[in-house]
C-alpha cells in the first residue's frame, strides 16, 4: 500500500482509533469555544454571521475602488477588503517612472491623503469593519485622516491591516527599507492603532502572502509566529502593557486544497497562540489569549487552465475555513491566475460563502471535528511541528541579522522551487494541470472573463501629477523634513509625522524617501527622482 | 567541451511576483544551462545593458503582470538599437494564446502560457540559445 501524506508531509494512516488521541485531556487540550486553550474557536458563535463575508478589492483609482467596495456591499458582503496596487504596495506613487505603467492594475493607487477620502467616500467605516492589504503605517494614517475628514470618531474604526514586516522585502512587496525602519514602522502603526483606533487590528501577522510561494502550512505559521514574538517582544520593550495590545493581534492565513490539514493548522494556531501568550508573555486578559483568525484562500491552488474548476477549489477551501470557525474569509476568485478579480468572479466569491452559510447549516455547531481521532491527532502533530520549527528559528539569534543573511528567504525560496518540483513531477496532483489535462485550444470557458486586462489608470498618474504641481511647497517641505527628523531619532512614533505629512499635502513617496534618507538609504530606490528636501 | 547555454531570468518594472521566476531558474540550471538572475523591479534598459555586459543567449522574462504589455515595444526596439540578436522569452499563466500571437508578431522568439511543460520549455530555450532569434 502506498503511504499517504498531507501537503505538509505529515503521514496519514487510513484509519485513526481512539489510541491515536488516548493521551488528549479535554480541559487542557481542548476546552470549549471561548474557553482556554481556544482550540476550538476563541468564542462560541450562536445564530447567523459566522464569519464575515468580504472579498478582496482594489483596480484603479481610489473611486473605482469606492464603487468597486459598494458594489460588493450591494451584494452582500459584509466586511470592506481593499489591497493597494503593486507601487503602493512597494511605497512608490502613480507618477513615479517605474510605477506608471502598473497604476491601478493589481490593486488600487493610493499616493495622497485625498486617495484615502475618495477610496472611502459614502463608505459606512464607522459600522462595517475595514480589512486593508496595504502598508501598515501609510494604512493605519490614511484611514485616520480619512476618518476624521469624514467626521468619523477613530476610536470607532473596527478592520485590520496586514504587518509583515519581516518578509516583504524579498518575498512579496519589497519598500527598500533597512530591517529596523520595517519593524519601527510595523511596531509604530500597532502602537499607534492602539492608542487611536482602540478597536482596529492593526497588528495582522498577513502568512498569506508568504505562504503562497508554495510554502507549506508548518513553514506558514512558523515564520509568522517567529514575526510575531519579535513584534511582541518590540512592543513590550517600548513599555506597553501584553494586555494593551495583543487583543489586537490576528492572523491571515493561507487555506490551501489539504481540507484536513487546513483545518488542524487553525485549530493549531489557536491553542499555540494562547498558550504562548499565557505562558511566556503573561498575559492576563482572555481577549490577549484568543486570537482572531481570517484567510484568504490560496491563489497559488488556482489554475490558470480550466478555470471554472476554481469555483470548486474555492468552495472546498471555505468549507475547511467555515468549519475551523475562522472570523473572516476571502475567496480567491476564479479569474485568479490571470489578473485582479473581476466583477463575475467577486460575486461568484461571495455567493460561495452565502451559499456555504445559508444553505448548508455548517456553521450552526461550533468546531464540529472537536474529538475526532484523526483531527486532533492531525492538530497535535501540528503543533508540535510549528512550535519546532519556531524554536529551530529561533535558534539562528537575532533576527535582523537572520533577515539580511537570507535565512527566511531561503526557507521561502527553497518552498517556491519544492512546490514547482511537486508540480512538475506530479507529487502534488492538480487537475487541469497535471492530471485530466485537455487541449489549450478546448479550454475556452470563462476565457472571455479571464482575458480581459486592466489598462494602468493613467487617469490617477495625471491626477497626481497635477496635485505635485498645485501644492503650498512650503507647506509639504515643512512636514517632510519633520518626518526626517522624526525617523532621525530612534523614539518618535511615525505614523503622527505621516499623519501631518498627509495633511500637509505630502505623498506617500514622498515621506517613504526621506525616512529611507534618514536610514542611509537612497531617497529613490531606483534613482529616478530626486528628493523635495535635498539631503 | 560544448560551451553552456546561458540565459538571463527576471520580471519587468513592478511585478512583485518572483515565485515564477525562481522556478524558471531553478528548471534551467537543472537542465545545465547557466542562469544570470536579475530578479525584480528591471526596466528595459536595465535588461538590455545587463544581456550585454553578460553576453547571454536568451532574456527570459517571468510575467505576472501586466506590465509586459507596456514594456515589449522599448525593449525589443532598444534590442535593435543595439544591434543584439538575443532572444527575448516570455513566460507566465497569465500569457494566453492570443498574448502570444500578439507578442511574436512584435519579434519575441517564445512565449510560454500555463499549459508549457519543462520539457517543452527546456528543449525550447536550448534551442533558442543555439540558433538566436533569428
Amino acid at each position: 500500500m502506498t503511504e499517504q501524506f498531507t501537503q505538509a508531509g505529515i503521514p496519514l494512516k487510513p484509519l485513526y482509533k481512539p489510541e491515536d488521541i488516548a493521551d488528549l485531556d479535554y480541559d487542557t487540550q481542548l476546552a470549549d469555544p471561548g474557553q482556554y486553550p481556544f482550540t476550538r474557536g476563541n468564542r462560541l458563535k450562536t445564530g447567523k454571521g459566522a464569519w464575515i463575508h468580504r472579498e478582496l478589492s482594489g483596480e484603479g483609482d481610489p473611486s473605482i475602488s469606492n464603487q468597486q467596495i459598494k458594489n460588493l456591499i450591494a451584494m452582500g458582503q459584509t466586511g470592506m477588503d481593499v489591497i493597494g496596487d503593486s507601487p503602493t504596495q512597494g511605497l512608490m506613487d502613480a507618477d513615479h517612472p517605474i510605477a506608471e505603467k502598473t497604476a491601478g492594475t493589481q490593486g488600487t493607487s493610493l499616493c495622497r491623503q485625498q486617495d484615502y477620502n475618495d477610496l472611502f467616500n459614502g463608505l459606512p467605516i464607522d459600522s462595517m469593519s475595514t480589512s486593508m492589504s496595504l502598508p501598515p503605517s501609510f494604512g493605519v494614517a490614511g484611514l485616520f485622516t480619512a476618518a476624521e475628514d469624514m467626521g468619523v470618531d477613530p476610536a470607532v474604526l473596527r478592520g485590520s491591516v496586514v504587518n509583515g514586516p519581516f518578509y516583504g522585502e524579498e518575498c512579496s512587496y519589497a519598500i527598500h527599507m533597512p530591517f529596523k525602519l520595517r519593524v519601527r514602522l510595523g511596531t509604530d502603526a500597532i502602537e499607534f492603532a492602539t492608542k487611536k483606533m482602540p478597536k482596529f487590528h492593526a497588528f495582522l501577522e498577513d502568512t498569506y502572502f508568504i505562504a503562497d510561494a508554495g510554502l507549506n502550512i508548518v513553514e506558514e505559521m512558523a515564520l509568522g509566529f517567529v514575526e510575531v514574538r519579535h513584534l511582541t517582544r518590540e512592543l513590550l520593550s517600548r513599555g506597553l502593557d501584553i494586555d494593551d495590545f495583543a487583543p489586537r493581534i490576528a492572523f491571515l492565513v493561507d487555506c490551501r486544497m489539504d481540507f484536513f490539514e487546513a483545518i488542524a493548522q487553525i485549530r493549531a494556531t489557536r491553542r499555540l497562540y494562547a498558550r504562548m501568550m499565557k505562558e511566556e508573555f503573561n498575559a492576563k486578559d482572555p481577549r490577549s489569549l484568543a486570537v482572531n483568525i481570517a484567510s484568504h484562500t490560496s491563489g497559488l491552488s488556482m489554475t490558470a487552465q480550466q478555470p471554472i474548476n476554481n469555483v470548486v477549489r474555492g468552495t472546498v477551501e471555505a468549507m475547511a475555513l467555515a468549519l475551523s470557525g475562522v472570523q473572516a474569509m476571502e475567496i480567491s476568485t476564479f479569474d485568479e491566475a490571470y489578473r485582479t478579480p473581476s466583477k463575475e468572479a467577486h460575486e461568484v466569491g461571495l455567493r460561495t460563502q452565502q451559499i456555504l452559510e445559508l444553505e448548508t447549516n455548517v456553521s450552526a455547531v461550533n468546531d464540529p471535528f472537536g474529538g475526532s481521532y484523526f483531527i486532533e491527532s492531525l492538530t497535535n502533530e501540528v503543533e508540535t511541528r510549528i512550535w519546532d520549527m519556531v524554536m529551530e528559528l529561533e535558534a539562528h539569534g537575532d533576527n535582523e541579522k537572520v533577515a539580511d543573511g537570507g535565512v527566511f528567504r531561503n526557507i521561502i525560496t527553497n518552498a517556491a522551487g519544492r512546490y514547482a518540483q511537486e508540480m512538475a513531477d506530479g507529487t502534488l496532483k492538480k487537475v487541469g494541470v497535471n492530471a485530466f489535462t485537455v487541449p489549450e485550444e478546448e479550454d475556452k470557458l470563462l476565457k472571455e472573463v479571464t482575458s480581459t486586462k486592466i489598462e494602468p489608470c493613467t487617469q490617477q498618474v495625471e491626477k497626481i501629477k497635477e496635485f505635485r504641481a498645485s501644492r503650498n511647497m512650503d507647506q509639504v517641505k515643512q512636514s517632510l523634513k519633520d518626518l526626517h527628523g522624526m525617523a532621525s531619532q530612534e523614539k518618535p512614533n511615525l505614523i503622527y509625522g505621516i499623519c501631518d505629512g498627509y495633511r500637509a499635502g505630502a505623498t506617500m513617496g514622498e515621506m517613504a524617501g526621506v525616512m529611507r534618507q534618514a536610514y542611509g538609504r537612497p531617497y529613490d530606490p531606483y534613482q529616478m527622482v530626486t528628493s523635495p528636501i535635498g539631503l | 567541451m560544448e560551451q553552456r547555454n546561458k540565459v538571463s531570468i527576471c520580471v519587468l518594472g513592478m511585478d512583485q511576483h518572483e515565485t515564477g521566476a525562481l522556478a524558471a531558474a531553478r528548471m534551467l540550471r537543472d537542465a545545465g544551462m547557466e542562469v544570470i538572475y536579475g530578479g525584480r523591479f528591471n526596466l528595459p534598459n536595465k535588461i538590455i545593458d545587463d544581456a550585454l555586459q553578460d553576453d547571454v543567449d536568451m532574456i527570459g522574462i517571468s510575467c505576472h503582470s501586466w506590465e509586459y504589455r507596456e514594456y515589449i515595444d522599448e525593449l525589443m526596439d532598444g534590442l535593435k538599437a543595439k544591434e543584439m540578436d538575443v532572444p527575448v522569452v516570455l513566460a507566465g499563466s497569465i500569457l494566453s494564446a492570443e498574448d502570444r500571437d500578439e507578442l511574436m508578431g512584435k519579434g519575441v522568439a517564445e512565449v510560454f502560457g500555463a499549459s508549457a511543460t519543462p520539457e517543452h520549455m527546456i528543449e525550447t530555450v536550448d534551442r533558442l540559445c543555439r540558433d538566436g532569434a533569428a
